[in-house]
């Protein structure tokens, strides 16, 4: 094995090239953790923020449309990219790991150092990569228009920004910050969507005249200026196409379902063989794998939209590409929304209303959705090494048994809840998702579904280090 | 017949297990969910109105150099 040819040697060459956080060389106080989180974040929201300079437009239908939740990208944007680089890379490598067709062992120092190196080095290449496609596809305007200067100019700018967000990302995960950039990022991306959605002081015209895009601001200012209270209120809590307080309400009681959930587990008890005893805990939480679900739904979703909005465009009279889907373009938002096809059901139904109107189509969508996340889920803890034999695994390693059953034993039991609560908790995780978009939640299902269990992780985080930190004051 | 069954019976297995696990789980009490759904929402809000504010700054500096160029 020593001598074997191995794929992850090819990306020795490039590790010095590659730009590379140090590690830690010393236990960062909780305080600078924070400090570290926050600077980060306000990096990324303000290249969130820049607008990308030599482009000539933006006002075509954008095809990323449905890709922005999940991948905290905002369009014309230093950030146009966001995370799609490192998210990319980073499922990349890990399928390809996880499937065994790179060999990886994860106790030699070597094969860790590689593999973060492939990762980052595949993510520089992604950048890159959708960089010249988004230049070369016209989204800012022909090509001919905008002149290799500035076509070349827009692609550095999306580059670098891929750099930084991967560079972040790492100072993060090299124990600089709490937790994840990315999980950070896309967790900011949809709060700050909710709560502009809410607040925003932007007037827009819709056909009843100017009004505020925030539903709370518009909320008040039709209390205020209306002399019909009662359909002041009406028009408030019901407003087509913009945010209204019905909406708020139901992104609400979205959040605190998500909450309630997050708390179900089972609760194994595990001993310590060598430390005379020390009982502890495995919990397997019914939300097993988390949000990935609907992170692996959503990209498959997108990608669909994506590939069918390309071929529609340019061959709409085929019967196959009409199968794919059929796509219109908004009247309000310009967005092109498809309305017939595979696409359009797996795509949410309006409303409930619109389910009661096409049934088969809210049937589809729902059969998909449940379906969908709990194959994902299935399939993400056997990649993810996540999965009964993994973890029987690791609590071997750990010289943990579980109280009243052999250790040989104890795959067995962690067989009975592992693959069920992956499932079935995918399944949660689409039903929610389902009913958020019904119940026209802010910010998409998907969104709120991310933001919460994110935030959820990070608020375990916060538990863990400050427990630490006390401890470490103790000492 | 037996093509139907052999469809059901999986879901049927997988039904039962849900039932199973989601009874032995340990549910939270009103406390527990309410001290999380606090933590959680004042999380949801610092991070929403973080991203709110810089977006409220930026919308004049936007403005500002997009329409110098």
């Amino acid at each position: 094995m020593g001598g074997g040819f191995r794929v992850l040697h090819l990306v020795r060459p490039f590790l010095a090239f590659l730009p590379e956080v140090q590690s830690a060389d010393r236990k960062i106080p909780f305080r600078e953790k924070v400090i570290y989180t926050v600077i980060s974040l306000f990096i990324f929201l303000v290249c969130s923020q820049l607008p990308l300079y030599g482009i000539h437009s933006t006002t075509g239908a954008d095809p990323f449309y449905w890709m922005r939740v999940i991948l905290a990208s905002n369009r014309g944007t230093v950030m146009e990219l966001g995370i799609t680089p490192i998210v990319t890379s980073g499922l990349v490598m890990q399928l390809l790991a996880g499937s065994k067709i790179i060999e990886v062992d994860n106790n030699v120092r070597e094969d860790r150092a590689l593999l973060n190196g492939a990762q980052k080095l595949l993510g520089i290449l992604i950048a890159i990569g959708e960089a010249v496609a988004y230049v070369l596809s016209g989204m800012y305007g022909p090509v001919g228009q905008l002149g290799v200067g500035n076509a070349i100019l827009i692609i550095l700018q999306l580059f670098f920004a891929g750099i930084i967000v991967i560079c972040l990302d790492e100072l993060l995960q090299k124990g600089y910050g709490l937790g994840s950039g990315i999980s950070l990022f896309i967790a900011t991306n949809i709060c700050e969507s909710i709560i502009w959605k809410a607040f925003s002081p932007t007037t827009i015209n819709t056909g009843r005249g100017a009004e505020f895009e925030g539903a709370v601001i518009a909320l008040f200012h039709m209390l205020i200026t209306k002399s019909n209270k009662v359909a002041a209120l009406r028009q408030a809590f019901y407003r087509q196409n913009l945010p209204n307080v019905t909406n708020l309400l139901a992104t609400v009681l979205i959040f605190l379902i998500v909450i309630y959930f997050q708390g179900f587990r089972v609760v194994l008890p595990v001993r310590s063989k060598s430390a005379r005893g020390q009982q502890g805990s495995y919990p397997i939480k019914l939300f097993y794998t988390s949000n990935m679900p609907i992170i692996l739904q959503s990209a498959l979703v997108s990608n669909l939209y994506f590939i069918s909005q390309l071929l529609y465009r340019k061959f709409s009279g085929n019967f196959f590409v009409n199968l794919l889907g059929q796509w219109k373009e908004s009247e309000y938002s310009g967005q092109s929304i498809p309305v017939s096809g595979l696409a359009y059901l797996i795509t949410a139904p309006a409303s409930f209303a619109d389910m009661a109107a096409h049934p088969f189509h809210a049937l589809f969508y729902i059969v998909f959705m449940l379906t969908a996340c709990a194959l994902f889920s299935k399939t993400w803890i056997e990649v993810s090494g996540s999965s009964a034999r993994d973890v029987a695994k690791q609590l071997k390693e750990q010289q943990m048994v579980m109280p009243g059953h052999r250790e040989s034993n104890l795959q067995k039991e962690l067989n009975r809840y592992i693959p069920t609560a992956a499932a079935f908790g995918g399944v949660c995780i689409g039903a929610l998702t389902v009913l958020a978009d019904f119940m026209g939640a802010i910010g998409s299902g998907t969104g709120i579904l991310l933001a919460v269990t994110i935030i959820y992780q990070y608020f375990e985080t916060f538990e863990k280090e400050k427990a630490s930190e006390l401890g470490f004051f103790g000492f | 017949m037996e093509a139907i069954d052999s469809a059901i019976d999986p879901l049927r297995d997988f039904a039962k297990s849900s039932v199973r696990l989601v009874q032995r789980c340990h549910k939270p009490d009103r406390k527990e969910f309410t001290k999380v759904a606090v933590r959680t929402a004042i999380g949801f809000v610092v991070m929403g109105f973080v991203g709110f504010f810089v977006k409220l700054v930026f919308i004049p500096i936007n403005n500002i150099i997009v329409g110098s160029s």
